[in-house]
């Protein structure tokens, strides 16, 4: 998605993230800008989103605190929010769809390895309801 | 015909869904107090969870979208997370007293000190969290629930004195004896049970759970306009027991053996045998309901994949919230703090945090981008606004006329 001109903050902003099949796959928690050398409007280039993105949207104690939480969980050394690069995003609405399946991205991670180490483990996770 | 079958059967789990133990609670204990001085609040609280449940139903089935997911778009990621916690320690709270309230009930089935019953209570909560189809529980806890007309049947045999009835119904006045902030902090404890947060949070997320479309509304509005109401009725039916068994006596009751005592002397054992089945499928129901709220809620403040129509290994961090949720507050209950002390806390706190959730409902069945041509009407929007500055006043108030009247004691 190319060339729109977008008010972040009421466009974007706690907008929830569809992947490719419609499953939930987080909220815009927060946006990386690139500024074009020649001046003019920022580019949104990313997607940040997980608790290391909301840490720097709430501030303060509880803000540094989540950002502690998100350090830890966290393998790499990299102390960044997962990003999600603004080339797959198909459609901006009342959610934000996205062009690739959620195991695709870097903000599943910690939903990933719940998933398979707690609850895969409980009889019947892999069914359906009944 | 598949559709008429569809809406009777939303209208009776309705009925049989709406009470749960704050209304046991808060009605049996006013009416003791009060006689049906404060029935008037009943009616209001049920008009308020009326018009707001159909708006969170219609927002949530024209826009696919339940409520937490709208409070976090629309008041942002700071203030939503204040709500966010606010709103979940009161489900958690009111949980943990449906766990209690469930154990209560069968240890009234079988003598067995309720205690011991807590962490069965809590593997079947989850278990039917885990592994039973949506529509299937919201089926047989509503209709089980429905066992709860008992009491209207005890009631309708006592042949009591209607016009008094009516008369105190209609005549609102603080009894002798009794101080005017006890009197309105019990109003509050009403309000807060009938219009608990986590029902909308429910019935939103239920609609979602349910695939409800357009073609739906029809029976959103059937649950909400003819269901809610009766159920309403049904938790009034118990401030009437109260006030004919308790009040005269001056007896205030502190357990639920109490509430049970009255239908029993009526109708005798098989009587008590379906209001016990009728207390325990309201609790059990409510547990349910709470415990998934407490998921619906993290969940969809943080986007999280939730439901109970994927696996549970598509919707890992829901599922763990949810477990999490019955674990502490089985905890919390076997901790041998009073289930029904847990009761009164949180539905007088629910009453405080109601514009937290409210607020937002509001303003989004009003906004065109989500709603299309099924924004709210001009009469829905007067009547919706004018609780809003009622549940306003209430949220300021309560919290003082607490420390002020040392919790309605």
């Amino acid at each position: 998605m190319a060339g729109r001109v977008l008010d972040a903050g009421l466009d974007l902003f706690d907008r929830q993230l569809l992947d490719k099949d419609a499953r939930l796959a987080g909220k815009v928690d927060d946006l990386e800008f690139s500024f074009p050398e020649g001046g003019g409007p920022p580019h949104v280039t990313a997607i940040l989103a997980g608790p290391g993105a909301l840490a720097g949207r709430l501030g303060g104690r509880l803000g540094a605190w989540l950002e502690g939480l998100a350090n830890r969980l966290r393998d790499s050394q990299e102390r960044r929010p997962a990003r999600i690069p603004f080339g797959v995003v198909k459609r901006i609405g009342s959610c934000v769809d996205l062009s690739v399946a959620k195991e695709e991205l870097e903000t599943d991670r910690v939903d990933a390895w719940i998933g398979d180490h707690v609850i895969s483990r409980i009889p019947g996770a892999r069914h359906a309801p009944e | 015909m598949r559709k008429v079958f569809e809406i009777a059967l939303g209208i009776l789990t309705a009925i049989g869904g709406f009470v749960d133990i704050g209304d046991i609670v808060a009605n049996t204990e006013t009416g003791a107090r009060f006689g049906m001085s404060l029935a008037w609040v009943v009616v209001v609280g049920v008009v308020g969870i009326c018009v707001f449940a159909e708006m969170a139903g219609r927002v949530a089935t024209v826009s696919g979208r339940p409520v937490f997911d709208l409070v976090r778009e629309r008041l942002g990621a700071r203030v939503a997370l204040v709500n966010l916690l606010a709103s979940f320690f009161i489900t958690f709270l009111t949980l943990a007293a449906e766990i209690g309230g469930v154990a209560l009930a069968i240890e009234l089935a079988t003598s067995v000190n309720y205690l011991l019953w807590i962490p069965l209570v809590a593997f079947l909560v989850w278990f039917v969290v885990w592994r039973v189809k949506f529509q299937v529980m919201e089926n047989v806890f509503g209709l089980l629930g429905l066992a709860l007309i008992v009491v209207a049947v005890a009631l309708w045999r006592l042949h009591p004195d209607w016009g008094g009835l009516i008369h105190g119904a209609t005549h609102p006045a603080v009894p002798k004896g009794e101080g005017h902030p006890t009197w309105w902090y019990f109003a509050i404890a009403l309000l807060g049970a009938a219009m608990t947060p986590y029902e909308v949070f429910f019935f939103s997320s239920g609609a979602v759970e349910d695939g409800w479309t357009r073609s739906d509304l029809m029976v959103n509005r059937a649950n909400v306009y003819i269901g809610f109401p009766l159920g309403g009725l049904l938790s009034l039916t118990l401030m009437v027991m109260a006030t004919l068994f308790f009040e005269p006596r001056g007896i205030e009751p502190g357990h639920l053996s109490q509430v049970a005592l009255s239908t029993a002397l009526v109708l005798g054992k098989l009587g008590l045998a379906v209001l016990l089945v009728g207390f325990f499928a309201a609790t059990f129901g409510a547990a349910l309901e709470t415990a998934l709220s407490c998921g619906y809620t993290v969940a969809q403040y943080f986007g999280f994949q939730w439901g109970k129509f994927v696996r549970p290994t598509e919707a890992p961090r829901f599922h763990l919230v949810t477990l999490l949720s019955i674990v502490l507050g089985a905890g919390l209950v076997l901790s041998t703090l009073d289930p029904i002390k847990v009761t009164e806390y949180s539905i007088v706190l629910s009453a405080a945090a109601l514009p937290l959730t409210y607020f937002p409902i509001l303003l989004v069945a009003n906004d065109p981008d989500y709603m299309g041509d099924k924004v709210n009407s001009r009469l829905g929007n007067a009547i919706g606004s004018l609780y809003l500055a009622l549940l306003l006043v209430v949220a300021v108030v309560t919290i003082p006329l607490m420390i002020l009247t040392k919790a309605g004691s």
